[in-house]
């Protein structure tokens, strides 16, 4: 067994997000490797990442039965992690994707990629698309650093891939 | 300029008038006894301490938010018998120069008093923080 530990250099998780408009569903790839890599922001000073990929369930009971029986609905899928606010990150972002807070009110649709453990060749990652919510940022005279949640509401499934 | 040079700073001025002088030496032995206690009369500042610590952890150690905590101690000593005139007005003044310390989030400044023979002596902890 390999654990997947996440505490060395190398190995840190890593989100990146793609909010430059264009339609890249027919393959996400493209958002982060080819044409839509100029326009990639990494989402710095993640604190807590936590990825949810619940199907929903249908139970009914029957009367010759003696326990529930169940089926899987569709999933609800979501990336949620809490980050310490970078102003570039947060307000500039990278060349056609804004920053965090205007692509969040702008409603724009985010394709984003999570690499487990690292970014470097042969590691693995999920990706999709969705819309970036759940912004609370706070601070506070004893923590004087802005932080806040970030949700990523998936439209559609996660895929897995790895680093070429 | 340190954290030191700027108390040191504020309180030389704020103390301009006042029956007690202020020291730019740090509080050395001099025969095993602290230059506070062999000058009286005399505020001296000591050499700053300082501690990082992390304060948020991120996945990415580069990212991670330190704080800076330094602290400072100051004293004066004077005749516990005959007090010089003023010295709540000092007291108030070398409590209040915390507040010249910028980029800090955190200004304290304790006072503490200890009895020694005739003498009394004056002890100021000062303690900021700050975001690194």
């Amino acid at each position: 067994m390999s654990y997947i530990n996440v505490a060395e250099t190398g190995q840190f998780v890593t989100l990146k997000i793609n909010a430059d408009g264009f339609d890249y569903s027919s393959n996400v790839d493209v958002a982060f490797d080819g044409a839509g890599s100029a326009n990639v922001v990494t989402v710095p000073a993640l604190t807590e990442i936590t990825l949810n990929a619940t199907p929903g369930l249908f139970r009914w009971k029957q009367l010759d039965a003696l326990s529930e029986y169940v089926v899987t609905t569709a999933s609800t899928n979501s990336l949620a992690a809490t980050v310490v606010l970078d102003e570039t990150s947060f307000f500039t972002g990278a060349n056609s994707t804004l920053g965090i807070f205007a692509t969040t009110n702008n409603k724009t649709p985010t394709y984003f990629r999570m690499y487990w453990q690292g970014t470097t060749s042969s590691d693995k990652y999920v990706q999709g698309v969705g819309y970036l919510a759940g912004l609370a940022p706070v601070v506070t005279p004893d923590s004087p650093v802005w932080t806040s949640p970030l949700t990523i509401e998936v439209s559609g499934a996660f895929t897995e891939g790895t680093v070429a | 300029m340190t954290i030191r040079d700027t108390l040191l700073a504020n309180v030389t001025t704020s103390l301009v008038g006042s029956n007690i002088s202020v020291s730019t030496e740090l509080p050395w032995n001099s025969g095993n006894v602290p230059l506070f206690t062999k000058n009286m009369k005399v505020c001296y500042i000591d050499e700053q301490s300082e501690d990082v610590s992390t304060v948020i952890e991120t996945m990415t150690v580069d990212d991670n938010v330190y704080q800076t905590e330094t602290t400072l101690t100051a004293y004066i000593s004077v005749d516990a018998k005959n007090q010089p005139g003023g010295m709540t007005e000092v007291i108030s003044n070398v409590l209040n120069s915390r507040n010249s310390v910028s980029n800090v989030f955190i200004r304290e400044c304790n006072m503490e008093t200890e009895l020694t023979e005739d003498r009394i002596t004056y002890t100021f902890l000062y303690r900021f923080l700050s975001i690194t």
